[in-house]
């Protein structure tokens, strides 16, 4: 057993006696985060599922509840670590290598553009601003922008074709994180959670880390549970300063203050509750509390660093200014997914314009900042997960809303518009297939034109490597099982699984 | 041609209309042919067989025609025949026309993009095109999977359709007045609800509960109507009075109390929807749209019919006699979200009707309808075409806006009244104008220092400041900034505060009187229209007249008001059936009908349906009161029973579904938000209506933004401590304390609110900073009210905060815990209290209703 399995379990066991044990399983928390595998027979009696189906849509059954829950087969991964790259990285200056592009600076030509500054027929090109290396077994070539990640192009599956929706950042990202472009649809994380649960009931399923400038547009709509209840919404985990609302007692309460307040506050509770049997949510909220007061210590343990070492902490740029912050993120990422969180998602850039990818001006200055203080991260976490023996269990899903187009957006200046025609997102891990690439956009990198890829097949791929069927995996709600990938289904992306 | 006899069906008939004439053209266009325009049998199987029946197979019949059961757009490409008769979108090949045909266009990536997975190449579109104009020839032998046997395009699930049985449907039968059922126990009924559930009771062999006490009841019933705590002294004296009628007084009292309406308006704002923000990028604010929740406050304050309050909602634009109550009331059409710069703006619209649509019928006709909008419905009889033909009702709505926060204002806000003088009023413009001139002037020197994109970042109002402020030592000065700060804030101070008597109002537009012509889009996309269709209702319901005149102010084609017209005639069985269950609903906790916004075939059956028709009629009969049915409900034996656990009833009927008890349930969001308020003596009461409140977020959430604190303002303290339904509703910024307790999610219609337990619920109310305040100032009232002994201060708190008086052991054990954390922890008494506080305001009594 690990080691912060059993303390979860000592303290339990001390903090309540025979109480725990008799509340356990109407624990409502553990029936929406906490199952594993092995307690899945027990989920269609729970009485949480019963009554959010019955306040979802008014029915007493889930229409379908054990082909909507049930992992569908066994899978590789546990857990995704999503880096999103908000608002949008120019492929052809990425890792989607155009040499063709070479030599063509400023030629004004015909190409079909769909961005900010809406369509157009033809622009200026502006080529690539980066030189590109061949790296690894497989050849890839790698931008300069990222010298680190070049050396991970093995463990690496590269998705040059993918295409969305919308061009314009608050309907793409929505659509990137909950498969529609229009608001109110649970996201992908919390999909995974209704799903699959966590793996530790003392830790929120789906967490969120943002860019220290800020968080993306739309804020929380990114990481919202849409019409599922509250349990399914991303947790944002702060790297610095208390990392969870109300996760710290106030200053002025010590532990023993608390403790003490609680156990008080059981006596009453269970005195009231003597009265009122056949009221299981009573003894829930008893419990929940033995939850909050648990989750007080775990989560800060989780995010502690200070038990990593010293080469682990360069591994992931630490030591550098300029990837210190996003460096500690990813770190904490790793500490996360260990302790059997789900779902995080980690936000390079934040706020609006050059504090996030959206290159519209400046275009080499904004790359450069942005790669500059991801790439290494990055890489290390990708060798911190594989010397651990945890890369094949975590999917690394690497990307943003969209991507960028050839040509210019103004009159003068590098800077680019969006691009949803096509786009590159790489995945590592998870039983993904390392060390290949797929899909292709034309000559310029203005539209994926070979085995073009929806969001939605991105999202079925990160589904089916946690063994769920994207095309099962359905929430009763507004007349429809809804689901990620749509009613007209989506299949994962075969050719990137190994 | 006599080699042709060979070749047997379609091919035949057409090849001979076709191959004569297009031969020329085709060679025309493709000059590197090396096939003949015209071929032989042989060389048409052939010419299939090598070059066409390949990209069939690799890159159309998985999506369009290996499965037969699941075809895309119901189009199976499998054979000659099932192409012609096409899909969804009609005949994929047109042998008259072969170069208009859908699948040229589509493989050209025209109204579709096919395949979706990458455009064929340009060789490959050549060869499909050829053999479209070669009129499909079909090799010999050759039958591709599931292409057999089928006769016409798309063998489907068997739809439901309109016809005699599903006309059949319990809920679109007329809403009769049933006869009371016999029962046994003529002792218990206090009115006619109860033989409808006593009756059910008795034939499962069960006993209702016996009569809660009064202190629960007066709870019980606060709770209910006004979503706020009854004060211990309002307990007291309702358990003393001996009058017989004393409950019906109470309930009397508590339907005149004004803080009904912001109790029951706030379950209308869950049907609807309301925000007050736009969501997406910006998720700006809706200007005025706090007036709609203030109409619907005081219409229910009002008791105003419902029938008028949904027709001024629905159409009080185009009324006989037209308000500014009733055009408030319009801004129905404006609560949802709405992308200001949507990639395809056709959509968008659609988009918006949609939202509209699907809103109005689930809330108001508790159907899915928008359920039909790319397909028959599948489970209800519902055809495409009564979407559209109910979207002709509302088709002729202006978008909310265009794009930018100005066109909103000419798209959706109406201003009214000139009680100003034209003094004033030339006063004012003239400051506004001032202002403006001040802030331009400034804003062109600043512009001149422009790279091209902030030109467009500049568009945007929330760009300004720091694009300004980026020029600062540069351009301007810091002092200048500062001035254009006070400058733009005087001026959206000013702009949203007209003289006196003019009033700016969020409603509906339209775009005159004449309605645009209602198409089917097939499929649901915009691009691609079907039959035309008339505005009309719903084909399953009982017929009526729905005849449209547009009003005589010509600003709208009438279509609305002939909506709302339908919706209340007689013949229309389901609003009263849907609102009375949603009554009962807020009242006991779930409907009769559970799904109470989904009365169709997929919705559960109402458990008591002679009970909610017995609730329709008098609701109807009535005149559409709320408060008179508010307190026969109230009135009658079920509504004041106990709930009070059963054994024996528990093994018949666990879910409690035929109520032999009440069901206990624990405060909405709002209610114990203000509950906390009220309980700490801060709650401010007496404020009520007016733009909306601002309470104090933590960083931790403000963070999520991508500007921290961007369209989220400060109130003093007396408005941060007005009731919950007054906190600003923004789309992208929710307050914790209320979403975490299952507030109502806003993008959608919400009829059921979830009920979860959470962890992050006890870390709020154990460490949040809201929950401490109320903690403190509960322990400074004890103090201030009874005096420094502790005992006397444990028995006053817990009184306040159950509204009961405590026994003499629950003192005692609140007395060991604050000794104990004085003497164990050394803390001080009043520490102490402030702890024992926060403990009792954790109570699941406090939280729990009886």
């Amino acid at each position: 057993m690990k080691a912060w399995l059993a303390a979860g379990r000592k303290m339990r066991e001390g903090s309540g006696g025979s109480f725990c044990r008799r509340t356990r399983r109407e624990f409502l928390w553990q029936a929406g985060a906490g199952f594993t595998g092995v307690a899945l027979a027990g989920m269609l009696d729970d009485p949480f599922f019963a009554r959010q189906a019955w306040a979802a849509d008014g029915e007493t059954d889930w229409k379908n509840p054990l082909a909507a829950r049930q992992p569908h087969f066994p899978a590789p991964a546990k857990s995704v670590i999503f880096l999103y790259m908000y608002g949008g990285p120019s492929q052809i200056d990425t890792f989607d290598y155009k040499p063709t592009m070479y030599g063509m600076d400023n030629k004004t030509i015909q190409v079909k553009t769909f961005g900010r500054g809406g369509h157009r027929n033809e622009g200026r090109i502006v080529e690539p601003r980066w030189k590109f290396q061949q790296y690894g077994e497989c050849g890839k070539w790698v931008s300069d922008l990222f010298p680190h990640l070049g050396r991970c192009v093995d463990d690496i599956a590269f998705i040059h074709s993918m295409t969305a929706d919308s061009p314009i950042h608050g309907s793409a990202m929505l659509q990137m994180n909950t498969g529609k472009i229009l608001s109110g649809s649970p996201s992908l994380g919390s999909w995974i959670n209704y799903g699959l649960g966590s793996e530790n009931e003392n830790l929120p399923g789906f967490v969120v880390m943002l860019d220290r400038r800020g968080g993306p547009i739309s804020g929380p709509k990114n990481w919202s549970c849409g019409y599922m209840p509250a349990t399914f919404q991303g947790t944002v985990v702060r790297s610095e300063g208390t990392p969870i609302l109300d996760l710290q007692r106030p200053s002025a309460t010590s532990d023993a203050v608390q403790r003490r307040l609680l156990d008080t506050l059981r006596e009453y509770n269970e005195v009231h509750a003597a009265t009122r049997d056949g009221n299981s949510e009573l003894a829930a909220r008893i419990a929940s509390y033995e939850l909050a007061y648990r989750m007080q210590s775990t989560a800060p343990a989780a995010l502690d660093l200070n038990e990593e070492t010293e080469e682990t902490n360069r591994l992931y740029g630490m030591d550098d200014p300029q990837t210190r912050y996003f460096g500690r993120q990813l770190l904490m990422a790793r500490r996360l997914v260990e302790r059997g969180v789900r779902f995080v998602q980690v936000y390079s850039g934040g706020a609006h314009n050059d504090d996030n990818w959206d290159a519209h001006g400046d275009l080499i200055k904004n790359h450069s900042h942005h790669a500059g203080a991801t790439d290494k991260p990055i890489a290390g976490l990708i060798q911190d997960l594989k010397r651990r023996g945890l890369l094949q269990q975590t999917l690394i899903v690497w990307g943003g809303e969209f991507g960028r187009q050839p040509t210019a957006e103004y009159e003068t200046g590098t800077g680019r518009d969006h691009n949803a025609y096509g786009f590159t997102m790489w995945m590592a891990g998870g039983g993904v297939r390392g060390g290949i690439s797929y899909g292709k956009t034309d000559e310029l990198g203005a539209q994926a034109v070979e085995n073009r890829l929806h969001v939605k097949r991105l999202h079925a791929t990160v589904l089916n490597q946690l063994g769920i069927d994207p095309n099962r995996l359905s929430y009763f709600y507004g007349g429809l099982d809804q689901k990620l990938v749509g009613v007209e289904g989506a299949e994962p992306i075969r050719e990137v699984i190994a | 041609m006599s080699d042709l006899r060979t070749v047997a069906g379609i091919w035949v008939c057409c090849l001979a209309a076709i191959v004569g004439c297009a031969g020329p053209g085709l060679a025309q266009e493709s000059p590197s042919d090396d096939l003949p325009a015209q071929m032989t049998v042989d060389e048409a199987v052939r010419f299939f067989d090598t070059q066409i029946k390949p990209i069939l197979a690799e890159r159309c019949l998985r999506c369009h025609g290996e499965d037969p059961g699941e075809l895309s757009g119901g189009l199976n490409l499998g054979s000659a025949a099932t192409i012609l008769a096409g899909g969804d979108s009609g005949p994929a090949v047109d042998l008259q026309k072969p170069d208009a045909s859908l699948l040229l266009d589509v493989i050209n990536y025209g109204t579709y993009e096919m395949p979706p997975d990458g455009k064929l190449p340009a060789e490959k579109i050549e060869l499909l095109t050829r053999w479209v104009r070669l009129g499909l020839p079909w090799g010999s032998e050759f039958e591709l999977a599931g292409a057999a046997g089928h006769e016409s395009h798309s063998p489907k699930k068997p739809e439901p359709e309109v016809n005699d049985a599903s006309r059949q449907w319990w809920s679109f039968q007329p809403v009769r007045r049933p006869q009371l059922p016999e029962i046994r126990n003529t002792d218990w009924p206090r009115n006619e609800i109860d033989y409808f559930i006593l009756a059910r009771l008795e034939q499962a062999g069960l006993q209702p509960a016996p009569p809660t006490q009064r202190a629960v009841l007066i709870r019980r019933a606060t709770y209910d109507l006004l979503g706020l705590p009854p004060t211990p002294t309002e307990v007291e004296q309702f358990v003393a009075d001996p009058r017989p009628d004393a409950y019906e007084r109470l309930i009397d009292r508590l339907l005149e109390s004004p803080h009904y309406g912001e109790k029951w308006g706030r379950h209308w704002l869950d049907l609807v929807r309301y925000a007050e923000s736009n969501s997406f990028e910006r998720d700006g604010t809706k200007p005025f749209v706090w007036r709609y929740r203030d109409y619907v406050i005081q219409s229910l304050n009002d008791d105003k019919p419902y029938d008028q309050f949904v027709t001024e909602q629905l159409a009080g634009d185009e009324l006989d006699h037209v308000t500014a109550e009733t055009l408030i009331a319009t801004g129905y059409y404006r609560l949802g979200a709405w992308d200001d710069e949507p990639a395809d703006p056709l959509q968008a619209r659609y988009d918006d009707l949609d939202d509209i649509l699907a809103t109005t019928a689930q809330t108001m006709l508790g159907l899915t309808v928008n359920c039909a909008r790319c397909h028959n419905h599948k489970i209800d009889p519902i055809p495409q075409a009564d979407y559209y033909r109910l979207l002709g009702f509302f088709d002729n709505i202006r978008r909310y806006g265009v794009r930018a926060e100005e066109t909103v204002f000419d798209a959706s806000i109406k201003t009214l009244g000139t009680a100003a003088s034209p003094e004033e009023r030339e006063t004012y413009l003239q400051e506004l104008g001032a202002l403006r001139e001040k802030i331009e002037a400034l804003e062109q020197r600043v512009k001149a220092d422009f790279i091209p994109v902030e030109h467009q970042e500049f568009a945007y109002p929330l760009n300004r400041v720091p694009l300004v402020a980026a020029r600062v030592g540069r351009v301007i000065t810091a002092d200048e900034l500062a001035s254009y700060r006070t400058w733009t804030q005087q001026l959206q101070q000013l702009a949203s505060h007209p003289p006196e008597g003019e009033t700016k109002i969020l409603c509906v537009k339209e775009s005159g009187s004449q309605a645009p012509e209602t198409h089917v889009l097939v499929r649901g996309n915009p691009h691609v229209l079907g039959p035309r269709v008339e505005p009309g209702i719903l084909s399953v319901l009982p017929a009526a007249d729905v005849e449209i005149t547009p009003p005589e102010s010509g600003e709208s084609s009438g279509a609305r008001r002939a909506f709302a017209g339908w919706l209340f005639d007689p013949s229309n069985p389901l609003p009263a059936r849907v609102m009375a269950n949603r009554i009962w609903q807020y009242h006991f906790g779930r409907g009769i009908v559970r799904t109470s916004s989904d009365f169709g075939f997929q919705g559960s059956p109402p458990s008591h349906p002679e009970l909610l028709d017995w609730l329709a009629s008098e609701f109807r009969e009535g005149g559409w009161r709320l408060k008179a049915l508010h307190k026969t409900i109230m009135l009658s034996a079920s509504y004041q029973m106990s709930s009070q656990f059963d054994s024996a009833a528990y093994a018949v009927d666990p879910a409690n579904d035929l109520w032999w008890r009440f069901d206990m349930r624990r405060l909405s969001a709002e209610e114990l938000r203000d509950s906390l308020l009220a309980v700490s003596g801060e709650l401010n009461l007496d404020a009520m209506f007016g733009p909306s409140i601002f309470t104090e977020l933590a960083p931790e959430v403000l963070a999520g933004q991508s500007r921290p604190g961007d369209g989220w303002g400060t109130s003093s303290e007396s408005d941060r401590n007005r009731r919950s339904i007054y906190i600003h509703v923004k789309r992208s910024l929710k307050d914790p304390a209320l979403a975490n307790f299952d507030s109502a999610e806003t993008d959608f219609t919400c009829p059921v609110r979830f009920v979860t337990t959470q962890p992050t619920q006890a870390l709020g109310l154990m460490n949040g900073a809201f929950a401490n305040q109320q903690a403190e100032r509960l322990a400074a009232r004890a103090r201030r009210t009874v005096g420094d002994d502790s005992v006397e201060q444990l028995g006053w708190v817990l009184r306040e905060v159950v509204q009961r008086p405590p026994s003499a052991e629950e003192i005692e054990r609140g007395r060991q815990f604050v000794l104990q954390l004085q003497q164990a922890e050394g803390l001080t008494a009043e520490e102490a209290m402030r702890y024992f506080c926060l403990l009792a305001l954790n109570t699941n009594e406090f939280m729990y209703l009886d």
